[in-house]
């Protein structure tokens, strides 16, 4: 058995023992964006009012703002990838399995013999 | 497939278990942000030397902890119903196969065109050859073709029993004098495998059940094969 394949997950990492973020499609992404905004808003609250719990406070409330917000946006965009992607397969499928035929997708419905690449019947 | 110490899913071989996939990884993002959101106030609540003897109520908070959960369920009820209704779709099945379980053992049935059937029984580990997994593997595989809907209809002869196979995200109970339906479509060849989910005696668990996915060419030419054996 070969070790180091491109097809091997990488060794689960989980945190709090629950979030894969290696495996985990826009984990990795979100928690850090998220640690991002954390810092930002954390340290900017306390350079603005040198109140250090209630920097932590805000700290965390970012966190979890940032880290949703960057969830939703890359899973919606990664939906969308999805369904072009099923779409573009199953336009490939129709495409070779009915090329040259009646149902061919790419054939111009004008009523005429031709298809679509112009070539008389 | 499985393997040892596994905790999360089997990777998808239908679209319904991609979808199901997903929506745990949602689901799972959202139980973290709360676990840290706990996980810190605990901290913080155990580490304040505040103290306040005389708080009576607070309007604010008692508001923010009905709106936020109730937003939270929201957001986690969404994309749940969606895929519910995702699987009950009418998805005019190009195959219907009948699985029968009984006390011990899976059996299929193929009767759209020719009268096919084949009893499916656990091999024992001691007649395993090489590369086999132990209490996964059967003499007969359901052969299914790959990218067609596929129709099961799932009852039982004696007690009752469930087929389950977790990579195609389908698992449904079998019951004696009651025919349940259930669908998918392979998405890529391969082997998954299931075990039978519901108790029903001293083998419940050596009854397992596998399908083979193969191009519809291998599927006629198996069918074929199986109709000259029987």
């Amino acid at each position: 058995m070969s070790s180091g394949t491109d097809t091997e997950k990488a060794k689960p990492f989980k945190l709090l023992g629950i979030l894969d973020v290696q495996n985990t499609p826009c984990a990795r992404e979100s928690v850090l964006y998220g640690s991002a905004g954390a810092i930002v808003a954390g340290l900017g609250h306390f350079l603005a009012t040198s109140r250090v719990k209630r920097s932590f406070d805000f700290g965390v409330g970012g966190f979890l703002l940032t880290t949703l917000g960057t969830w939703m946006l890359c899973r919606y965009q990664n939906a969308k990838l999805r369904i072009q992607q099923r779409m573009m397969q199953e336009g490939m499928k129709n495409k070779l399995t009915f090329e040259g035929t009646e149902m061919d997708p790419t054939r111009k419905s004008d009523g005429s013999n031709k298809n679509s690449h112009g070539s008389n019947s | 497939m499985a393997y040892p110490s596994q905790l999360g899913f089997q990777d998808a071989a239908s679209p319904v278990m991609e979808e199901l996939i997903h929506f745990h990884d949602h689901t799972l993002m959202i139980v973290f942000l709360i676990s840290s959101l706990v996980l810190y106030i605990i901290t913080a609540m155990v580490s304040t030397k505040l103290t306040n003897k005389y708080i009576l109520d607070s309007q604010e908070i008692e508001i923010v902890w009905t709106i936020l959960p109730a937003i939270i369920l929201i957001m986690i009820a969404l994309p749940s119903l969606r895929i519910l209704y995702l699987m009950d779709e009418i998805n005019d099945p190009h195959l219907t196969i009948k699985a029968m379980g009984h006390q011990w053992y899976w059996s299929y049935e193929y009767t759209d065109y020719e009268d096919l059937t084949f009893d499916s029984y656990m091999i024992q580990t001691q007649d395993l050859t090489p590369g086999q997994y132990r209490l996964l593997e059967t003499d007969h595989r359901m052969v299914v073709p790959m990218e067609s809907p596929i129709r099961v209809l799932v009852s039982a002869e004696d007690v009752l029993h469930s087929w389950a196979v977790p990579a195609l995200g389908v698992k449904m109970d079998a019951v004696p004098g009651r025919l349940n339906q259930t669908a998918f479509i392979v998405s890529r060849p391969g082997v998954y495998y299931g075990q039978c989910s519901e108790i029903c005696g001293a083998n419940h668990s050596f009854m397992p059940i596998v399908v083979e996915a193969v191009p519809l060419e291998h599927f006629e030419t198996w069918s074929s094969l199986m109709l000259e054996e029987a």
